[in-house]
């Protein structure tokens, strides 16, 4: 645990130093701040909601987050710098689970930022709580997913670009064209690609439905690729 | 402390190291000494816990390195080779998460930084990033990030590689210093360097053990054609006859030198006691009579010719 905290916290640190940490954190912002002028949010006479604006964010977190999660692992094999973390006294798993955390915090930092729109809504309006607690509760729950993801194509190079690059492009092919996919198939094919929609799971949480279902896809999905890098970072010692 | 039986590790098909077994003893500082690609990074880095070995066994103060891999790596203080660190940090905050890393608790931490800082002269460097620190001040702070949990054992990847003459020499003495607290097993490429620090040497090369034992032993162990030279005068002819006629002489040149002669013997032991009572029975005046050095270096770079001969004809 001690040394899980250790990893997570030196990887903050890391991230808060490096200018790609800022970069980020303004391109999320610079971009739902336009959304939030594109959705007349504040328009007099519109309901006092940010659905609109959740309703964008997941298309850009698929940009965002692995640029989040890029170089949690491949700069350590870039710079050589695993090699002393494998061969300190903590688990290939703690060493995986304190980088993701460490992307998690960021993240969640991140997503921080947009509170300042709620609270203007409250200040002339006033919003729905539950269903933005909910609509906060389903960003983060695909952020668990995402980072988890982006962790993992992390530890596939020692490239940030290439981690990146091949972190993006399943998850836009994910949330980008998943309406085209689904509108494409019928049947049993249908019902599948429906399952994993992550647009869709994210709707039902911006109209304030938190379903078990949606739960265990996002925690599901977290899961399996914290398992999967686990075992590319195993492999990686055999080579 | 580190015993090595038969490791093997294969890379697809290509071994890396095949089949070597050494024993190292608790307080010995051992050299591992070979040419580049020798395989020697590949075994420390089995000894260390980073790379699994494809067959055979090591052992570290008792842990086995594959089944009890957390043991040994709590006994173990690691510098691999170009000491990579993280060039955002500074060097305290580095020392401080390599301590949470090791378990050590706030004020033990804070102790063992101070006390690692001031052995490897860092002390007035702990605070600047270490980005911007030099080759050699980033060499000590991977030492003293070796040294933070008082290790039993220091394994040191090549530590002197790419520092100036006088960090060398200040280096080199630091391992001596530290030896009398931990076992030290450091890597090299050259010769003189393992000679000055190192009580035990093991030579590899592509893979295989050639060599291992004290510098003393070495030069036993390649005593056969170890040479003697000596510089006589009044002998005229019977010199040569005279020398070959010695007990273990297996060869000797002789070459004037205005009205001295030199003479170069190849003998298996040390024949200079009986050359100089030889000379003394014959009342030849004598001026020099040394053992050629640079026995041992002859030796490793004819095992370096070797492999890169081997290496040109595959």
């Amino acid at each position: 645990m001690r040394n899980t905290v250790a990893i997570m916290q030196r990887e903050l640190l890391s991230l808060f130093f490096s200018p790609i940490g800022y970069v980020v954190i303004a391109g999320f912002l610079l971009l739902t701040g336009v959304f939030v002028l594109v959705a007349e949010v504040f328009e007099p006479g519109k309901p006092a909601t940010l659905r609109r604006v959740f309703d964008f964010t997941p298309y850009v977190l698929t940009i965002i987050i692995p640029a989040i999660s890029m170089r949690l692992i491949s700069e350590e094999y870039r710079s050589g710098t695993i090699e002393t973390l494998m061969t300190a006294p903590l688990s290939d798993f703690q060493m995986v689970l304190g980088k993701y955390l460490a992307a998690v915090i960021f993240y969640a930092i991140m997503l921080a930022g947009t509170l300042v729109y709620l609270v203007v809504l409250a200040m002339y309006g006033q919003p729905d709580y539950g269903a933005s607690f909910s609509s906060y509760l389903g960003l983060l729950l695909v952020g668990l997913a995402f980072v988890a993801f982006g962790t993992f194509t992390s530890s596939l190079s020692s490239n940030q670009v290439v981690a990146w690059i091949v972190g993006m492009i399943p998850l836009m092919l994910f949330v980008w064209f998943s309406s085209f996919i689904v509108g494409k198939t019928s049947g049993a094919l249908r019902d599948i690609v429906q399952r994993v929609n992550v647009v869709r799971h994210l709707d039902q949480f911006n109209r304030g439905l938190v379903t078990t279902e949606s739960l265990v896809f996002f925690l599901g999905m977290a899961a399996f690729f914290l398992f999967a890098t686990v075992k590319v970072v195993e492999s990686k010692r055999w080579r | 402390m580190i015993e090595v039986q038969d490791l093997t590790k294969l890379y697809g098909r290509v071994a890396a190291v095949s089949g070597i077994s050494f024993d190292v003893a608790e307080g010995d500082i051992v050299g591992f000494l070979g040419p580049n690609g020798a395989g020697k990074t590949t075994t420390i880095r089995i000894l260390t816990c980073y790379h699994p070995a494809t067959s055979g066994e090591a052992r570290i103060g008792g842990f086995d390195v594959f089944q009890q891999s957390m043991e040994v790596r709590r006994i173990v203080g690691y510098l691999p080779e170009l000491t990579p660190l993280y060039p955002e940090m500074r060097p305290r905050e580095y020392l401080r998460f390599r301590g949470k890393l090791r378990g050590l608790n706030r004020a033990d931490c804070n102790a063992a930084i101070d006390r690692v800082a001031e052995r490897c002269w860092i002390t007035d460097m702990l605070d600047r990033p270490i980005g911007a620190l030099s080759k050699g001040y980033k060499q000590r702070v991977g030492l003293a990030d070796a040294l933070l949990h008082n290790p039993r054992v220091l394994i040191l990847d090549e530590p002197t590689v790419g520092l100036d003459p006088t960090q060398i020499r200040e280096t080199r003495s630091l391992i001596r210093e530290l030896a009398q607290d931990h076992t030290v097993m450091l890597s090299s490429h050259i010769l003189p360097e393992v000679e000055a620090t190192c009580q035990r040497i093991v030579i590899i090369n592509k893979g295989h053990l050639v060599a291992a034992g004290t510098p003393d032993e070495l030069r036993a162990q390649i005593a056969g054609d170890a040479e003697t030279i000596v510089e006589l005068k009044g002998a005229g002819g019977d010199l040569q006859a005279a020398l070959e006629g010695l007990p273990g002489v297996s060869g000797v040149t002789t070459r004037p030198v205005g009205d001295w002669t030199l003479a170069s013997v190849r003998a298996g032991g040390d024949p200079r006691e009986q050359i100089f009572r030889l000379a003394g029975e014959r009342g030849w005046a004598l001026r020099e009579l040394r053992r050629a050095g640079a026995s041992l270096e002859d030796y490793f770079v004819k095992i370096v010719a070797q492999a890169s001969n081997q290496a040109r004809a595959e």
